[in-house]
């Protein structure tokens, strides 16, 4: 469970690091869905317990000693990943209409707002 | 009365889905629907006036009529109190007149129908997030908000660095989401709620490392969504690009959203505000974001972008006074919360009235337009007096209230931070006088080039929300006595008050949360300001009418070989001599060179921090992230 924690939060840095130092847009887009995947994989493994089954009421599958995972942290993850997958779309959208515009990629050349 | 709340929100969302089915035949149906779901969200607001603010009650609804059992919240709620109709109140009044202003502003644009349904989802999403009582939907209205917002940025993409704006907005406000989501998840893993009745009553007994580490989280969270140092980049560079009226949205509601979540945090869910610790850390962000924008305002040359670095220093104003964690510090920071919605929209209105119909925002370039647009004019004076704190106007009124409540705080605590921090927001408040002079100089009065001659006044259909939000400017800002007792005592009691808080919505007690107690000092009289500020105005009046007039030589425009010829600093000499003003190209934005030519090294600095590449905007959010996680985690 520990190695979750550790995953989750390594993605996440991971993600930064990559928005951090890569100049093209394109990366910079992986960059986040990186951290995304970090955050999404918290998300899962704090709502996880060993040998848990399905939060689903079965009849006759039920008896003492059944555990559950917890399923609030799956409904949150769902969210989550629609919500990942939207900003991947829109960063996307931008970033072709950017190249048309600029007719570059490269971060260091999309600059024409700063000071 | 229990559904109004919910319903408030999902008109705006209806009215977006409806928007899009009714109004891409007629623009006519779909303004008519956009108006109406506006005018009934505000209306709802209203009637919740009474209820919550008069009769001090506070309204909790529970989707699907899960009610909390035995103590234990297990349904997704919706809960206002005092504090969130107050914020309610600010976003449905700025929604209204933002859309009011669209109708004429964007008449002129093509595919509105996509325009009006993003700004409506918008709308709900900010509204929805001020009045949510569950954590994780607070994160979801975030997202669609930023979505939203981002959307709209980049509306017009054919305006130069639209999609550029919008591009780095995404990038980083995804790392304050990203630090949301971590928080409110971190909460969870501790507390196994997600309702903030519940966590308002668990997490301060429950503190460990995971829960300091989800309040670092949280923290910076809503600090990017208010646009704080060092995120204020992208409010500058969404500012510029933006729509006029969607500049307001951003200005005047989604950085309330942030300061809605820091005072939600710190007062209600984790209680800590009166730690000094914390103190520190909301008053120091406060003071850093509102010197550092105040001087980046100096540089800009771009009429939006200057009003956005000014609207980020007046939050980093609200900030500061609500880090005191003292009654009359948050009651400062609610008043000039709504304050700053009042004058900067009506500033980000005025901005957009220039450039449509000079299409320009260039300061350099503009000048002399008090000829043409003399109402605008008057508009724009009301706003750059309430934003620079001149009384009779609420900025005045806001500002000192929050100096008192600095005063007061570093009087009893005799704290070295605390002075520091009321000489930083006096020191300010100057500069962004200064820097309202130029632009007043430099876009309204002094001399305008001969391709502005035709420029006419603008629609009157636009003229009328600046009109509302300046006759508010006026208003509040001589009845603050008034405003306090009915809102402001109440809000920043509903917030104070955080077992009322948890209590109200688990069904424990209805307890009322009771006001707010402070005392003004009665230094000054709002009336006798307004009547002083009238008589000046007539002498005026009178001195320019009987005044033998001078007419200037009209500017030419600038050749190109004749100012090769200059001396180093010509330009600049009519500020130091006072001679040949008549013929000097000298914009109004030269105005403050000398003060400028002597901290240039400071200024300088600023200039290549604020590069343009996202990368760095990146890097400074991910150590500001990093800090703030060793602050909490250090001194927590």
């Amino acid at each position: 469970m520990t190695f979750n924690y550790i995953a989750a939060f390594f993605f996440i840095v991971l993600g930064f690091y990559c928005m951090i130092t890569r100049h093209n847009l394109f990366k910079i887009v992986i960059g986040m869905s990186v951290v995304d995947y970090g955050t999404n994989l918290l998300i899962v493994s704090i709502g996880a317990t060993n040998g848990g089954t399905a939060p689903i009421y079965t009849p006759g599958e039920i008896h003492p000693g059944t555990v559950f995972v917890d399923p609030i942290p799956m409904a949150l993850t769902l969210t989550s990943i629609v919500i990942g997958a939207c900003i991947t779309a829109m960063a996307l959208s931008l970033v072709i209409k950017l190249y048309e515009r600029y007719g570059t990629l490269d971060t260091r050349e999309i600059r024409r707002l700063h000071g | 009365m229990e559904n109004l709340p919910i319903l408030a929100i999902m008109t705006l969302f209806m009215g977006a889905f409806l928007n899009s089915l009714l109004g891409r035949r007629s623009r006519k149906v779909g303004n008519t629907v956009v108006f109406i779901a506006m005018a009934l969200a505000l209306g709802m607001m209203l009637a919740l006036i009474r209820p919550v603010f008069f009769e001090g009650r506070t309204i909790c609804y529970w989707m699907g009529g899960w009610a909390p059992d035995a103590g234990w919240a297990y349904g997704i709620g919706l809960e206002v109190d005092a504090l969130s109709l107050f914020f309610g109140l600010i976003v449905t009044i700025a929604v209204m007149v933002s859309g009011v202003y669209s109708f004429t502003y964007m008449a002129r644009d093509d595919s509105q129908v996509n325009f009006y349904t993003l700004f409506l989802m918008l709308s709900g999403a900010v509204l929805g997030l001020v009045l949510s009582g569950d954590l994780f939907n607070v994160y979801v209205m975030v997202e669609i908000m930023t979505f939203s917002a981002v959307a709209l940025t980049a509306f017009r993409n054919d305006y130069d660095g639209a999609l550029e704006g919008a591009f780095k907005y995404l990038v980083v406000g995804s790392i304050g989401s990203t630090s949301l989501l971590v928080g409110t998840i971190l909460v969870y893993a501790n507390l196994h709620t997600l309702n903030m009745a519940q966590i308002a009553q668990l997490a301060p007994s429950h503190m460990n490392a995971t829960m300091v580490t989800a309040f670092a989280f949280l923290f910076v969270g809503f600090a990017t969504k208010a646009f704080l140092f060092p995120f204020q980049p992208l409010a500058a560079d969404a500012h510029a690009v933006a729509p006029a009226s969607i500049s307001l949205m951003i200005s005047g509601v989604l950085t309330k959203c942030g300061v809605y979540g820091i005072i939600r945090l710190t007062y209600d869910l984790f209680q800590n505000i009166s730690e000094s610790t914390v103190s520190y850390l909301v008053t120091g962000f406060g003071m850093v974001t509102m010197f550092i924008c105040v001087t980046m305002a100096f540089n800009q040359h771009n009429f939006k972008r200057l009003l956005a670095f000014h609207s980020i220093s007046q939050v980093g104003y609200v900030i500061t006074a609500v880090g005191l964690g003292t009654p009359l510090g948050l009651s400062a920071g609610l008043y000039h919360a709504i304050n700053h919605t009042l004058f900067k929209g009506l500033l980000f209105l005025v901005a957009g009235a220039v450039q449509h119909e000079t299409g320009s925002l260039d300061l350099d370039d503009l000048g002399g337009l008090s000829k043409n647009m003399p109402r605008t004019t008057a508009l724009f004076l009301i706003g750059a007096a309430s934003i620079s704190g001149l009384p009779p106007f609420n900025g005045f009124a806001s500002k000192w209230m929050i100096y008192q409540a600095l005063f007061e705080k570093a009087g009893s605590t005799g704290n070295f931070f605390y002075i520091l921090a009321c000489v930083v927001a006096l020191l300010t408040s100057v500069l962004t006088l200064a820097s309202f002079i130029k632009v007043t100089q430099s876009v309204f009065f002094g001399q305008r080039r001969a391709k502005y001659a035709d420029v006419k006044e603008c629609p009157a259909a636009m003229r009328l929300p600046m009109w509302i939000l300046a006759i508010f400017c006026v208003v509040l800002g001589l009845f603050p006595e008034q405003f306090g007792n009915w809102f402001l005592r109440p809000a920043a009691g509903a917030a104070l008050n955080a077992e009322a808080y948890a209590a109200q919505m688990l069904g424990g007690s209805t307890a009322a949360a009771g006001a707010a107690e402070y005392t003004l000092i009665g230094a000054w009289q709002p009336i006798v300001w307004l009547l002083l500020l009238v008589l000046v105005c007539c002498a005026m009046t009178i001195v320019a009418v009987s005044g033998r007039r001078s007419e200037p030589e009209p500017l030419a425009e600038p050749d190109v070989e004749d100012e090769q010829v200059l001396p180093e600093n010509a330009k600049y000499e009519p500020f130091f001599s006072g001679e040949e003003s008549h013929y000097s190209q000298v914009g109004g934005s030269d105005l403050f060179w000398g003060f400028k030519e002597n901290l240039k090294k400071y200024f300088s600095f600023w200039h290549d921090w604020h590069s343009g590449i996202v990368n760095d905007y990146a890097l400074y959010g991910v150590l500001c992230l990093a800090a703030v996680l060793c602050y909490c985690a250090v001194f927590l």
